[in-house]
């Protein structure tokens, strides 16, 4: 008796179930360019992500290419006080300060872009 | 190993793009029928399922591979169309207005098919999410105890007691084999 109490419930409960489940039930969705927007978007922030750093730090520098320029000749005149023999190597470069900045900033982004490159 | 797992391994270990739009080729049609049954308004699902999966590509690195891809993927949206729900008012209001859509009185389904609508209006949220995740995604109580963060017993309990209310409500106690 008391299985065939079971067996009934058991029975209203797959019945409800069925219909539950016919109710939810739905036709697959097609993709319909969806997973190619999807993957566009994780491209652009891949590219985005990779780009941030070395965008920043050449944007960062060319801001800091001025003062520290003045910087380096507001402080030229304490050399002064050192020794000439000591200074006078960095001083015969002095002039070519900003050209070695700058070539070194463009040689960083190089090494960037060409690794850039190489991963994609 | 089964085939979504090499593609997340693909994934993990070289970030690989083409890889992950498989693993969203095959799994779209779910996602976004689960989101689409949530917030019952299609172009919301469809953005909230954009988002699930760029949210997916950022944290798959924390799927351990113990439960079934799918399984975690619809955590990951159900993760999303609740922080949205809370950021977004627009959601908010659409989805304010899912939940209370005018309750009819008793209903015969032998006599009119029992229509997701009228069920959902009785449901309340969380019987919703739970019973969708059941009966649309198929998900077992232990995936959807993992996607929801309830224990197995709670989600369970929410199970019968959503039947229990649409039993009632549309009187099909009494209905057979439909």
């Amino acid at each position: 008796m008391k299985s065939k109490i079971i067996n009934m419930a058991d029975k209203t409960s797959d019945a409800e179930d069925r219909l539950l489940k016919s109710v939810f039930d739905s036709a697959p969705i097609p993709d319909s360019g969806f997973s190619k927007k999807v993957v566009f978007k994780i491209r652009r922030r891949i590219w985005i992500n990779r780009l941030a750093l070395p965008v920043a730090a050449v944007v960062g520098a060319a801001f800091a290419l001025k003062p520290a320029t003045q910087l380096i000749v507001a402080l030229l005149p304490l050399l002064d006080v050192v020794p000439i023999d000591i200074v006078s190597a960095p001083m015969q470069l002095l002039p070519q300060l900003q050209t070695i900045v700058l070539g070194g900033m463009m040689f960083a982004a190089g090494v960037t872009l060409f690794k850039i490159i190489e991963e994609t | 190993m089964n085939n979504d797992q090499v593609l997340v391994a693909r994934v993990v270990a070289n970030q690989d793009s083409d890889a992950f739009g498989e693993l969203v080729r095959r799994h779209q049609s779910q996602v976004r029928n689960f989101l689409r049954r949530l917030t019952r308004d299609e172009s919301l699902a469809d953005d909230l399922a954009q988002d699930c999966f760029l949210r997916a590509w950022d944290k798959i690195h924390t799927y351990s591979g113990t439960g079934t891809f799918i399984g975690w993927v619809l955590k990951v949206a159900y993760t999303t169309f609740l922080q949205s729900k809370r950021k977004d008012k627009r959601y908010g209001e659409i989805l304010e207005q899912a939940g209370h859509e005018p309750r009819n009185n008793v209903h015969d389904v032998r006599e009119e098919a029992l229509d997701l609508d009228r069920l959902m209006a009785i449901l309340s949220e969380e019987e919703r999410v739970i019973l969708i995740f059941s009966y649309a995604c198929g998900l077992s109580h232990r995936e959807i105890s993992d996607a929801t963060d309830m224990p197995a017993g709670t989600v369970k309990s929410i199970i019968h007691r959503a039947k229990e209310k649409i039993r009632t409500h549309f009187e099909i106690e009494n209905y057979q084999h439909g």
